[in-house]
């Protein structure tokens, strides 16, 4: 039984050809009208945007990812070549009657191409147990610091020499007050633990995560080498608001880093300050938060200064209502405070217009606020 | 010579309709077409919670679902896909092939067989009815780690989860059983091992990795079952257990269902590929060989799923990930010398497989980067790993089912399917797929977590996350040529005759589609080709 050949060279390849060429073309198009730049576009293959790690440690996985990166592009474009190439030069031809050359393999080049990826697989391998001594090694730390995760919320306990007592606890994940402060040059040991379900300490500037595992003792040891401000966030599901489970990393050289400890512990150990009164001045709206989030988006109030009866509802997480400008520039900012707990921001007057309201600890808690 | 005009005595009975003869089968044939079509619905249902999760992600800030129905959404749209969709559809191509292609009358076991198909509707409607009970599906995860996952944290729609994924799991389990005792025991005389289609091999390696590590998933979700409902502490570690070793457990299973994911999907693949290059596979034996050998070394890595835990070795499983790519990439040499000075012919199957090749390429590059565990230690839990497995199962397992169910449309119909239609999906899926996921990379380097339902701006992320959904839409949209075509070819699509591919193994020996009992007269089995031997006489000893 003969079939007559059920291919024709017809239009196939060039249709084939134009909507690569239609599609290199728009993306190529698309990128350029949005701003990207060539060397914006090849820095986004490397980790943080191509800007790379601040720790000691980050530097070394960064080596480890450039390398796996040139192998992986050069076997790419080898052998996505071939499959191309293929693809284009064997075409079955309308002249094509007989069968091709039924060659069933070849064991010279099974063993060839066996072997080779083999050895780049053992060299990857033997690089990578490396940079894995390197970035788990534990040295002497000048700081130990226990990340204390839990749903949806870090703070981080300050701990003395012996590793247990308490120096102070910061309990503000972010912002200027708030953040895990570092400083730049020392030894660090950050201890992680959790108090409810798996969480995972990620900061993509130290290019590392740790899983934070309850009912287990994770340890790892860093140093920062750049002052900066570098954003972290949990990175194992932790249930619906995962993904404001925020905090910061702010690393400051040693003078600033240790005359901000100093001040810490002093204040911690002072006297608790009386909680504000709850003298309200003009008008008073009420606002809360559930489950971080806001519970209104849009807020009204008249001309001159009013008063925001905050209500935090969230167990042990911290809130605040900040106020920003068209422009985004803060207007007002409230004490975080954790909740629950209620308390009343008084507000000076503010121009007529719209404005942004936001928590400082969650980003993503907004709302718009209208003055008439 | 393919040729059917032998017909059976009349039926002992006649059945009373056309739906309760299919509602009731032992019919391999009709079991593995209701294995396809349950299938593809929870395709089209996972599809549309991607979508949702999509759109979610598309600009920051929370715009069509709330955090609990955004969790709700990726955890079933991954439990559908792959449990409901991926390793089902594999199984239902298994059902109806394997006993054609080794020219066998039915599986071994038929009713045991209708029993797996049924178990799979049962365990996804269980899944899935966790919608409709207070607190909503599982939201855990696909992975459904505790604590998260426990009583305190989840809740009904998890228990239904648990419920379900058993069922699906035993389902598996039987229908594993049935297909090897089917290869060992029912193949035609002729029909060596080594004279058994590449297909019929992946069959073989899967169902002994579904027997062996579906057991161990279904310990662990009784374990979470009674750690919930029945106080149990297996997970606790307020109460002295560990809620690593879920983990542990969890992938023991959940490793070597990535493979029983996509070997057979490399089958269809090695099955594609020859018959649309006029060339035998290149270097049969080196591919079974390399195809156990996934299967062994796949038993051997599933800590690398948790090299951020601070709870594993890490040197060894690195090791063992890195040694799994030889066998891999042995396999697409195999496969791209197959198509080496062949010669092409580019239907619809073929564009599925080179579209494979293309895209599984990129699925074990990106991989390699995890198996260098510090540079895991970077990407783990991020956007890159969600581009890493969607090029593995989608790009791989899926574009080759697609191939597979272009190729086999004929065998199970006896109509074609429309070749534009087909390469107007394969276009639009290609790039639609590159466009959703490729990006991924890039969020995952920018330090994009995976599974959070919103983000800030000011992260930079909504660029690439703009493009990613719209690449989603354009897969979405490449479905509707495909349904449109399944629906017109049925009806009026060109009739195929036995063997229109002028393909190499069994199931092309007989009339499209098969009689009930599958062939009337075998050809000659005396290599892994017997349809090509019959055709052109043996061309080479081997």
């Amino acid at each position: 039984m003969s079939m007559p050949p059920r291919s024709r060279t017809g239009s196939g390849p060039l249709i084939a050809g134009l909507i690569i060429v239609a599609v290199v073309a728009i993306a190529a198009i698309a990128l350029l009208a949005a701003g990207i730049t060539p060397e914006r576009a090849w820095n986004s293959f490397f980790p943080v945007g191509g800007t790379g790690g601040v720790t000691d440690r980050s530097r070394d996985v960064q080596r480890l990812y450039d390398i796996v990166f040139y192998i992986a592009a050069v076997v790419f474009i080898l052998v996505e070549g071939l499959i191309v190439y293929s693809v284009f030069r064997y075409r079955r031809k309308s002249t094509d009657t007989d069968l091709p050359p039924q060659i069933h393999g070849n064991n010279l080049v099974e063993v060839i191409w066996t072997v080779i990826p083999t050895a780049i697989v053992l060299v990857l391998f033997a690089l990578s147990w490396q940079t894995i001594n390197q970035v788990e090694a534990k040295v002497p730390a000048e700081v130990h610091v226990r990340a204390v995760a839990a749903r949806y919320q870090w703070s981080f306990d300050y701990l003395a020499a012996d590793g247990k007592t308490i120096l102070f606890t910061q309990s503000l994940p972010v912002g200027e007050d708030g953040g895990l402060v570092l400083p730049v040059g020392e030894p660090v040991l950050i201890d992680l633990r959790s108090e409810d379900v798996i969480h995972a300490f990620y900061v993509p500037k130290f290019l590392f995560k740790r899983d934070v595992v309850p009912g287990r003792l994770n340890q790892f040891n860093f140093t920062v080498d750049e002052p900066g401000t570098y954003r972290g966030q949990c990175a194992e599901l932790c249930g619906p608001f995962h993904g404001s489970m925020l905090f910061e990393v702010h690393a400051r050289p040693k003078a600033e880093f240790d005359q901000w400890l100093a001040d810490q512990i002093a204040k911690a150990n002072a006297t608790p300050a009386p909680a504000p009164s709850g003298d309200a001045a003009g008008p008073v709206i009420q606002l809360a938060a559930q489950n971080v989030a806001f519970t209104s988006a849009t807020l009204e109030v008249p001309a001159g200064p009013f008063t925001i009866h905050f209500k935090n509802e969230d167990p042990a997480v911290p809130h605040n209502v900040e106020i920003k400008d068209a422009s985004g520039a803060q207007v007002f900012k409230g004490d975080i405070v954790t909740g629950p707990i209620e308390t009343d921001y008084r507000v000076s007057a503010l121009a007529a217009g719209t404005y942004t309201f936001v928590c400082t600890v969650h980003p993503n808690m907004t709302g718009t606020l209208t003055v008439n | 010579m393919a040729t059917t005009t032998l017909h059976p005595a009349a039926p002992a009975y006649r059945s009373r309709s056309t739906l309760y003869d299919w509602l009731t089968t032992t019919d391999h044939k009709k079991i593995g077409i209701m294995y396809l079509i349950n299938s593809l619905m929870f395709f089209v249902a996972g599809g549309i919670l991607a979508l949702v999760v999509r759109v979610e992600l598309a600009q920051p800030g929370l715009q069509i679902v709330s955090e609990e129905f955004y969790n709700q959404a990726f955890t079933m749209h991954a439990s559908f896909m792959l449990f409901l969709f991926i390793i089902p559809i594999l199984a239902g191509f298994g059902n109806y092939i394997v006993p054609l292609m080794i020219g066998a009358p039915d599986m071994a076991f038929p009713r045991i067989n209708a029993l797996s198909l049924w178990l799979l509707p049962l365990g996804g409607l269980l899944m899935a009815s966790g919608f409709f009970v207070s607190g909503g599906a599982a939201a855990a995860g696909w992975t459904e780690y505790p604590p998260l996952s426990g009583a305190k944290f989840s809740g009904t729609g998890t228990d239904l989860w648990i419920m379900g994924l058993t069922l699906i799991g035993t389902s598996s389990i039987l229908g594993a059983i049935n297909f090897l005792v089917t290869i060992f025991k029912m193949r035609a005389p002729g029909m060596t091992l080594f004279r058994m289609p590449v297909m019929v091999w992946t069959v073989l390696v899967t169902s002994i990795l579904v027997l062996m590590a579906t057991p161990v998933l279904t310990s662990a979700l009784i374990m979470l079952f009674i750690d919930r409902n029945y106080g149990g502490h297996f997970f606790d570690p307020n109460n002295g257990g560990n809620a690593i070793l879920y983990q542990n457990v969890f992938w023991f299973y959940s490793h070597p269902a990535v493979y029983i994911m996509i070997l057979p999907a490399m089958g269809i693949i090695s099955e594609v590929l020859p018959v649309f290059s006029r060339k035998p596979l290149f270097g049969y034996k080196a591919f079974v060989f390399a195809t156990v050998g996934i299967g062994a070394l796949g038993f051997s890595v599933w800590a690398h799923h948790m090299f951020t835990t601070g709870a594993v070795f890490l040197p060894f499983f690195s090791l063992m990930t890195f040694l799994i790519a030889v066998p891999t990439g042995v396999k697409m040499f195999n496969w791209i010398a197959t198509l080496w000075r062949g010669q092409l012919t580019f239907a619809t199957p073929l564009l599925f497989a080179t579209g494979f090749l293309m895209l599984f390429l990129i699925g074990g590059l990106n991989g390699a980067f995890s198996a260098a565990v510090p540079v895991d230690f970077a990407l783990h839990d991020t956007y890159w790993v969600v581009a890493h497995l969607h090029y593995v199962l989608f790009g791989g397992s899926v574009f080759g089912v697609f191939a597979g169910i272009y190729y086999w449309f004929p065998k199970m119909t006896g109509r074609m399917l429309d070749e534009g239609l087909g390469k107007l999906q394969f276009v639009l899926m290609f790039i639609g797929f590159n466009l959703t996921f490729f990006p991924m990379h890039q969020l995952g380097l920018a330090g994009m977590p995976r599974r959070i339902a919103d983000y800030a701006a000011s992260t930079g992320w909504s660029e690439l996350n703009t493009v990613a959904t719209i690449g989603g839409f354009i897969i979405a949209a490449s479905m509707l040529p495909f349904f449109w075509n399944v629906l017109v070819s049925l009806r009026s699509g060109k009739v195929a005759g036995d063997d229109p591919w002028e393909a190499n193994t069994l199931e092309w020996a007989t009339s499209s589609p098969p009689p009930p009992y599958n062939f009337d007269h075998l050809p000659e089995i005396r290599s892994e080709r017997p349809v090509f031997d019959a055709r052109h006489g043996r061309t080479t000893n081997h």
